[in-house]
């Protein structure tokens, strides 16, 4: 005779055996189980629970029982205040002087001509080649390259900023926990903090200038807006900020433009409908964004109160991971998900966050993944992708394919 | 009763039983359009506000997805209340809009200029303003059916409108009426100018090379195509090819001569799907897609222009982007069956 406990708790342990290296090559096996019998569940080696479905992210999101928490692998790489982990009027200031250039009116006025020329210089260095690898040739420049001439950042290299993303996303997804609560594996974050020294060297004199000499850069105006005259805001209180920035929005556009074209090359037929009608190229990076979500899991909140969610009881002071990426891929949601289709209903996705730490950029970023596709496919519109490679995705934090190789009739 | 559309700052009156995009050509106002029968998507646009009755919208043109997003097909919908619409494209009014127009034509000649094919000149009694490559509606005498033909003429040639027709089996409209019963003399009614296989207006096109590939009377919108390019910039590299079964399908022979020797940079190319080209002729054997892979390294800048049945058009289409032409450079205008 079995006991009525064994019949009604389902055997977790399985959980416990979860480890990093298995969700940064692929995670969406071990989260669809976890969907399916443990959406809201305490996940030994992140140290965390962690929120896998689309209705547990977005109620814990916007729920006010919860505010934001940077996971501890990212509070230990980008120092305090990082506008994704303060709450209260640490953060309504972060937010207020990061949104003035990321309002769509402000984007419209200067997004193509900053974006368009980038794309189409990387696009000439290689488009008599016949054959390029599409995320460190294109996807991962333009990216850099947008952003970084936006921040101010025009005499850092591509290549510079990339590896500072590099080092960055992996010193921030360095998850892996002891059960005693202490980092794993702390030299993981020596990189980080390598990077995070190199871009002190290089933008302190930026500062330097532009708190003398403001400029038309994103930096320039951290530093002054809404300041009182003659005063500036603190670069050691902007400076977490910018590393949110130099990783988050410079490695995620590259990665979405990317993945939405690994979409596409899986769906030939609806790759000749969007190289045929750029038009579609917008529903083309929305689909990309559900289908490899960028920022997969990298972002948390902490219950204020004693709270109950999908049956499980938090303490106050819980934090909770939330899986964007696991919840774009919800069959109580999506039909299919791990196929790319840009013909699904175009049902909201959560790959830009939601509540009041939604992804400030999502205007932006979009525009930057739109506006290199239309570029790329209008340059080289019999793109092919290599197939004597397979593709491959990494990343848990952050997602994105490793390399593209594609080939082309010159 | 009549409702009003409203598109930006524009409104238009739309009959009870009139396509939006009737009333919009009709008042002037420009609708991205093309087939004007339902299959292509290409007038589909958002209604903000108000209701409108689908007609015969077919589910595979306009999905319930996209109904119930508020999209319709301007050529089929009709609205039942005073309605706010946007066009998905972005802005109304992409250049110059010719009014769309009921005409009476006399036929001027009707004659066989190629096997199956008839030459049908008729004549307007006033001026009738259209973008070379457009084309005009008949409607087949003592019924509803309408029938779809490209234009042949430059926009001075206004009076005389010129049309290339092929004999389809059975056909309503020309086995048992152009190519039997039609007289010269005889007062025909025609609408138009309809559809957007046209070039861009003089200001924005950069004069750069073209191929412009027709199968059959396909070849009918590429000659007014090709002309004004030609007379636009008399240097410009235009590259024409007609695909066709046999000899006896060939015509405008005279034509493509002539242009030849005026233009330099001009080339006619007539293509023999069905028989072998006799020894030291022009044309050439197999499909005209195939030949402009082999005459044409790099189309990167050029335009793309394609009239004819719908393989034809989608190898085109195919071939151009292999050939790496820009997808927004390649037109297409293609012969879809009569639905009725």
């Amino acid at each position: 005779m079995t006991t009525t406990s064994e019949t009604t708790t389902p055997d977790r342990a399985w959980i416990a055996d979860i480890t990093m290296t298995e969700l940064e090559r692929n995670p969406y096996q071990a989260y669809e189980r976890l969907r399916r019998e443990a959406p809201l569940a305490f996940v030994p080696v992140l140290g965390s629970y962690v929120a896998s479905t689309a209705d547990i992210c977005r109620e814990i999101a916007t729920s006010p029982d919860f505010e934001a928490v940077i996971t501890p692998a990212g509070g230990r790489t980008f120092g305090h205040p990082a506008i994704i982990g303060v709450n209260g009027d640490i953060h309504s200031d972060l937010r207020g002087m990061v949104e003035p250039q990321l309002q769509p009116v402000e984007v419209d006025r200067w997004v193509d001509d900053l974006v368009r020329p980038i794309a189409r210089r990387y696009i000439e260095a290689f488009e008599a080649d016949g054959h390029a690898d599409i995320v460190t040739q294109f996807a991962e420049p333009v990216s850099v390259r947008s952003l970084g001439d936006l921040l101010g950042l025009q005499d850092v290299s591509s290549d510079k900023l990339r590896q500072w993303f590099g080092q960055l996303s992996r010193s921030f997804t360095n998850a892996a926990m002891t059960e005693d609560g202490e980092f794993a594996n702390p030299d993981g974050f020596v990189e980080g903090d390598v990077a995070r020294a190199e871009i002190q060297a290089a933008v302190d004199p930026l500062i330097d200038k532009w708190i003398e000499e403001p400029a038309e850069t994103a930096i320039s105006h951290w530093l002054h807006d809404g300041m009182p005259p003659g005063k500036t805001r603190d670069r050691q209180y902007i400076y977490p900020t910018i590393y949110v920035y130099l990783l988050g929005a410079m490695q995620e556009p590259g990665h979405g433009i990317a993945s939405t074209l690994v979409g596409l090359f899986s769906e030939p037929e609806q790759m000749e409908e969007v190289v045929d009608d750029p038009t579609l190229i917008p529903r083309a990076v929305s689909e990309g964004m559900r289908w490899t979500s960028p920022i997969w899991s990298a972002t948390a909140r902490i219950s204020k109160v004693p709270v109950t969610i999908a049956g499980v009881d938090l303490p106050a002071n819980t934090p909770v991971i939330l899986s964007y990426g696991s919840a774009n891929h919800d069959t109580g949601v999506y039909d299919a998900p791990t196929r790319y289709d840009i013909k699904r209903p175009p049902l909201p996705h959560l790959a830009f966050g939601a509540g009041n730490h939604a992804c400030a950029g999502i205007y932006y970023a979009n525009h930057v993944m739109r506006i290199a596709l239309e570029e790329l496919l209008e340059a080289i519109p019999n793109l092919e992708r290599n197939t004597s490679t397979d593709v491959e995705f990494w990343g848990w934090g952050f997602r994105g394919p490793t390399s593209l190789p594609v080939t082309w009739e010159v | 009763m009549a409702f009003t559309a409203t598109v930006g700052n524009q409104q238009v009156s739309c009959g009870e039983d009139q396509s939006m995009l009737d009333a919009f050509l009709r008042a002037g106002v420009w609708m991205p359009n093309s087939c004007n029968q339902g299959t292509c998507g290409t007038c589909k646009l958002r209604v903000v506000d108000g209701d409108v009755d689908h007609g015969d919208s077919p589910a595979d043109t306009l999905t319930a997805e996209e109904r119930e997003a508020g999209l319709a097909l301007a050529c089929q919908a009709t609205l039942r209340s005073d309605s706010v619409v946007e066009t998905l494209g972005g802005a109304v009014g992409g250049g110059i809009t010719h009014p769309l127009r009921d005409l009476t034509a006399t036929v001027l000649s009707n004659d066989e200029i190629a096997r199956d094919t008839r030459r049908l000149l008729l004549e307007l009694p006033e001026p009738l303003a259209f973008h070379p490559g457009q084309y005009v509606e008949l409607t087949v005498p003592g019924t509803q059916l309408r029938r779809q033909y490209s234009l042949a003429n430059t926009a001075d040639e206004d009076k005389v409108l010129e049309l290339h027709i092929r004999s389809v089996s059975g056909g309503a409209a020309t086995e048992r009426w152009i190519f039997t019963s039609m007289a010269v003399g005889d007062q025909i009614p025609v609408t138009g100018p309809l559809g957007d296989f046209f070039l861009p207006a003089e200001d924005s096109d950069d004069g750069g090379p073209m191929v412009l590939i027709g199968g059959g009377t396909g070849l009918a919108p590429l000659i007014g195509l090709a002309r004004t390019a030609l007379s636009r910039d008399p240097g410009r590299r235009v590259l024409l090819y007609h695909g066709v079964r046999g000899v006896d399908d060939l015509y405008n022979l005279d034509q493509m001569a002539e242009l030849t020797k005026v233009y330099p940079a001009f080339t006619f190319v007539p293509v023999l799907s069905h028989e072998a080209p006799a020894a030291e002729s022009v044309h050439r054997a197999g499909f005209p897609t195939d030949h402009f892979i082999e005459d044409v390294d790099s189309a990167r800048g050029w335009s793309g222009w394609l009239c004819g049945p719908p393989p034809m058009v989608e190898a085109g289409v195919k071939a151009f982007k292999r050939r790496r032409m820009a997808p927004r450079m390649i037109h297409r205008e293609k012969f879809t069956p009569a639905t009725d």
